[in-house]
């Protein structure tokens, strides 16, 4: 090759990058059209903003099956994760519920027993109370069937018999 | 015999419940039958019983009972049943019989100077009350 034919050449190269605008495109390397004496440099000797990219996980591309496979068990996973988590959750506040109401079937369950302790303290009373008002008013009843008596011929009588036994009464205690 | 005694014994509810129908009946008789057989009874509680029966009629025969007569209500010989009588008297709502009676009793000639002085007690008694 003679001188002239290698000028051509090199001003060819260096005026005509369209040899080169691929390499350029493919590459972040801005050097990668450079290139001495035809040596194009193919391979980038930085890394690759494209290949970065690439390298990058993608749910779309480049993965194999066995990958795809982990990455499902991974989700999975992680689905059957907040599942639990949720479940665990739902259990937590099913507890929850449950001791409320434990505690207000508890407090319900002790004012009731408040209430029926009041209730028959209320059932003595009034029974009590019913009892003793019938042995009063048997006493009132007898004293105000007496009064209409003449004192003289009927209550008399009776005083006199009634006082006797008392007396006698107190002789057999003394 | 003591109270609770008294309080269960038949006989004592008895003569208790013709004491109180006593001292309600409208007969002046009961008076009489009060003063016969109650105030000569020797058991301290009836005795105590029908003194205060007769200052609750509130009559001037009961009240002169129960003031002027000797060993009687405020002058019994039992201390219980003379301050019970007296206490029975200060509690009358109407006291103008019963002043009546005391003064009677303190003017009068014819009672004990006892009688006289218990009832001239109990009338100062009845004035400050």
């Amino acid at each position: 090759m003679s001188a002239i034919e290698k000028i051509n050449q090199l001003s060819h190269r260096i005026f005509n990058t369209s040899v080169t605008e691929q390499n350029v495109a493919r590459t972040s390397n801005p050097f990668a059209a450079s290139n001495f004496q035809k040596n194009i440099l193919t391979e980038d000797v930085f890394e690759s903003s494209k290949k970065k990219e690439e390298n990058k996980i993608s749910f779309t591309g480049n993965l194999t099956a066995h990958s795809k496979r982990v990455y499902s068990t991974f989700v999975g996973s992680i689905n059957d994760f907040g599942s639990r988590f949720y479940e665990g959750i739902q259990s937590l506040v099913s507890l929850g519920n449950k001791m409320k109401e434990g505690i207000v079937n508890t407090w319900n369950k002790i004012h009731e027993l408040g209430q029926k302790e009041v209730s028959l303290e209320g059932a003595k009373d009034i029974l009590s109370r019913d009892i003793s008002s019938f042995f009063v008013n048997g006493r009132e009843r007898e004293i105000s069937k007496m009064s209409k008596m003449d004192p003289i011929s009927e209550i008399k009588p009776m005083f006199s018999e009634a006082l006797s036994a008392l007396e006698a009464d107190m002789v057999m205690v003394a | 015999m003591n109270k609770d005694m008294f309080k269960n014994n038949k006989n004592f509810s008895k003569v208790s419940n013709i004491i109180e129908s006593l001292t309600i009946n409208p007969s002046p008789d009961s008076v009489a039958v009060l003063e016969e057989i109650g105030t000569n009874s020797s058991i301290d509680e009836v005795r105590e019983m029908t003194s205060r029966a007769l200052v609750k009629r509130n009559e001037h025969d009961s009240l002169n009972v129960v003031i002027s007569n000797r060993g009687k209500g405020i002058n019994d010989m039992s201390t219980i049943v003379a301050m019970s009588t007296i206490n029975e008297l200060l509690s009358l709502e109407n006291k103008e019989e019963a002043m009546k009676v005391l003064e009677s009793t303190i003017s009068s000639e014819g009672f004990d100077e006892e009688v006289k002085e218990n009832a001239r007690s109990v009338k100062a008694l009845m004035a400050l009350s």
